[in-house]
């Protein structure tokens, strides 16, 4: 068989098998799909997850800075910091 | 020959000679009764494009159930946000983008499951039987033992994501090229080499007789 003759084939065969792909009997969604959208839509409506009051402070990045804040007004920062009346320190030993 | 296609069914679309596909202005008038909230417009919407949208995720999934999923999904996806909807594609347009990139999506958690069931019944980390889904090779494939279909079904799997799109939009879903570039969001020409290259690649595999050409 020539090059071209065997080459003709081999597109016939393409575009056979092309045929069969595109006129495979179609695939289709079991009956009352409809419905069961339906369904799904009023399930995912009802599991809707409601924002709770002070939601945010279940965040953990919220929950910390808030926490730091409390520290910072409470005054406990105070004790870190050196007494107004203290000598200063003297690097000398005389 | 004209084809009317009406609005609004409540039951399924009676069987007629005329193409199943509706037209534009058709279509945007029911996504303007859809952001009224019209119920009535949404059962027409599934109606009109439930069996294409199954269509397009069975054949990324070859999986019922997946692709029922996948369906549900898209159909729900839309009602929830048919508001933000301003038309720059068309509805069928958007509607094939959700579905094949829900496909894909879907698709690639499972085989990320598959691989991490695979890796921990290496380690023992569980003792359970590592499921495999169901292969659903294609019914009239099966029926007529057309071996060479169901070879080239195998391998269109096997196709990377954006090829294995196009040549099922193109060959199953028959869209044309502009409307696969459009729901691919790229250029035709874009979408002609991605087909070229499925072509090649499908055409070495499925055939012996295909492979020098």
């Amino acid at each position: 068989m020539s090059d071209s003759a065997a080459r003709s084939n081999a597109d016939e065969v393409w575009d056979d098998l092309l045929d069969q792909l595109a006129t495979q009997p179609k695939a289709q969604p079991r009956p009352f799909f409809y419905t069961r959208v339906q369904a799904r839509l009023a399930a995912e409506a009802s599991a809707a997850p409601r924002p709770k009051p002070l939601g945010w402070l279940w965040r953990p990045a919220y929950a910390v800075l808030l926490g730091v804040l409390v520290l910072m007004l409470s005054g406990d920062g105070a004790a870190l910091r050196p007494a107004a009346g203290a000598a200063p320190y003297n690097a000398s030993p005389r | 020959m004209t084809c009317s296609i009406p609005l609004l069914w409540v039951d399924d679309p009676p069987a007629t000679a005329c193409p199943a596909r509706p037209s534009e202005a058709a279509d945007a008038a029911l996504v303007a009764q859809l952001q009224q909230g019209s119920e009535a417009a949404f059962r027409t919407l599934v109606a009109r494009y439930q069996d294409r949208i199954y269509q397009t995720a069975f054949s990324l999934l070859r999986s019922a159930e997946e692709a029922e999923d996948v369906a549900q999904e898209v159909f729900v996806e839309v009602y929830q946000t048919i508001g933000r909807f301003r038309g720059e594609a068309a509805l069928s347009t958007w509607l094939y983008r959700l579905a094949t990139s829900r496909a894909l999506k879907n698709r690639r958690r499972t085989r990320a499951k598959k691989r991490f069931a695979f890796f921990t019944s290496l380690l023992g980390l569980d003792n359970e039987t590592l499921y495999e889904p169901p292969d659903h090779a294609h019914p009239q494939a099966l029926l007529e033992g057309r071996q060479q279909l169901q070879l080239l079904l195998a391998h269109i799997a096997r196709l990377p994501d954006q090829q294995q799109v196009a040549f099922t939009l193109r060959h199953e879903q028959e869209l044309s090229y502009e409307e696969i570039a459009a729901v691919l969001e790229t250029t035709v020409s874009a979408v002609e080499s991605l087909l070229f290259r499925a072509r090649q690649t499908l055409r070495k595999h499925v055939n012996p007789l295909l492979r020098n050409v």
